[in-house]
């Protein structure tokens, strides 16, 4: 049976055309935000586009972009993200970042927080993101 | 008479553009002092409170999820390696641009998650009037942008900033600015080295 199981997990975990990796969360303290990375990969033969992102720990989080203006700094909202067949989209440090804000509890290095994305096409798929220290 | 002062033209700009690479600014902060309170409550005046120290200065907003934390890891980094030379007499300052929000207690959070050691960091947070004028003082530039009311009412917003880390020596000049999130280590590394001799 559980042979079975785990064929079948198996098998799920490689027929998933969107595979998310890389995930990481920074640490942050109840009330504050916090940004959460990772990259997707699109193995299937169609587009598929990120829209949601969902939590336990934030009941606010959205999609945003680091952008600059001269020598200054910013970011903003962006309301979805297409990934095209075949390629990965990351988001990193001083690019894009899902941003999480209002954290319910403090999340320090080390620590593990779940995280569903949600695809138009693949609909939800959780990752878990270890907290790194910075 | 005429090669003899080319010459010494060309030496004067090679001196010239050879300090100013290395530490391009000098920018006396003593002749104004601002009142600030740290991380605890505590009133301290800036830049008294760091005199006959090296410090390293950044300037956040703990809302900012993703450049400031660079910016603070960046000095977080530095100052372990620092720790590891046994060099232990830096002061490392993170100064909020958004006083309303980041309260001292919220700046102490900001800093206890990230595991931060108050014996030679202080967290800064002043009202509007002195932290604009200390922004001013170290041309940072911090507004606020995108702002939006969520459904309890409450106001968002981020900021468009300054990325900015400063090095400032230890008669209280302002010596040389750096990018804070991206900032190149080695360099910031040797030039707090090369101050502190
Ligand atoms: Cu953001």
């Amino acid at each position: 049976m559980t042979a079975v199981l785990t064929f079948l997990f198996l098998f799920i975990q490689v027929s998933e055309n969107i595979v998310v990796k890389d995930q990481w969360v920074r640490p942050g303290a109840k009330g504050m935000g916090t940004a959460l990375y990772f990259t997707i990969e699109n193995n299937g033969s169609e587009a598929d586009t990120l829209y949601a992102v969902t939590s336990d720990i934030s009941d606010k989080i959205m999609i945003h972009q680091t952008y600059s203006k001269g020598d200054m700094i910013g970011m903003k909202m962006v309301k979805e993200i297409v990934i095209e067949p075949g390629k990965a989209f990351k988001f990193e440090p001083g690019g894009y970042h899902v941003m999480v804000m209002k954290l319910k509890h403090d999340i320090k290095a080390g620590d593990e927080t779940e995280f569903i994305l949600h695809f138009k096409k693949a609909g939800e798929v959780s990752v878990t993101a270890s907290v790194a220290k910075n | 008479m005429k090669s003899f002062l080319y010459s010494v033209l060309i030496i004067s700009v090679l001196i010239l553009f050879g300090c100013q690479s290395k530490f391009p600014l000098n920018k006396d902060l003593t002749k104004q002092s601002y009142k600030f309170f740290n991380q605890d409550s505590v009133e301290v005046t800036f830049p008294g409170f760091i005199k006959g120290k090296t410090a390293v200065m950044g300037f956040i907003y703990t809302n900012c999820p993703d450049i400031c934390p660079m910016t603070t890891h960046n000095m977080i980094i530095t100052d372990e390696k620092l720790t590891e030379e046994g060099i232990n007499d830096v002061q490392f300052i993170l100064l909020t641009f958004d006083p309303d929000r980041d309260t001292p207690s919220v700046l102490k959070k900001y800093a206890e998650v990230r595991g931060i050691n108050f014996d030679n960091w202080t967290l800064l947070w002043g009202d509007k009037e002195n932290t604009d004028k200390l922004l001013i003082r170290f041309d940072v530039m911090a507004l606020p942008s995108d702002s939006s009311y969520s459904d309890d009412g409450e106001l968002n917003y981020y900021m468009i900033h300054t990325d900015r880390i400063s090095l400032i020596d230890k008669d209280g000049r302002l010596r040389k600015n750096y990018q804070g999130s991206k900032v190149n280590l080695d360099e910031l590394l040797n030039d707090i080295k090369e101050l502190g001799e």
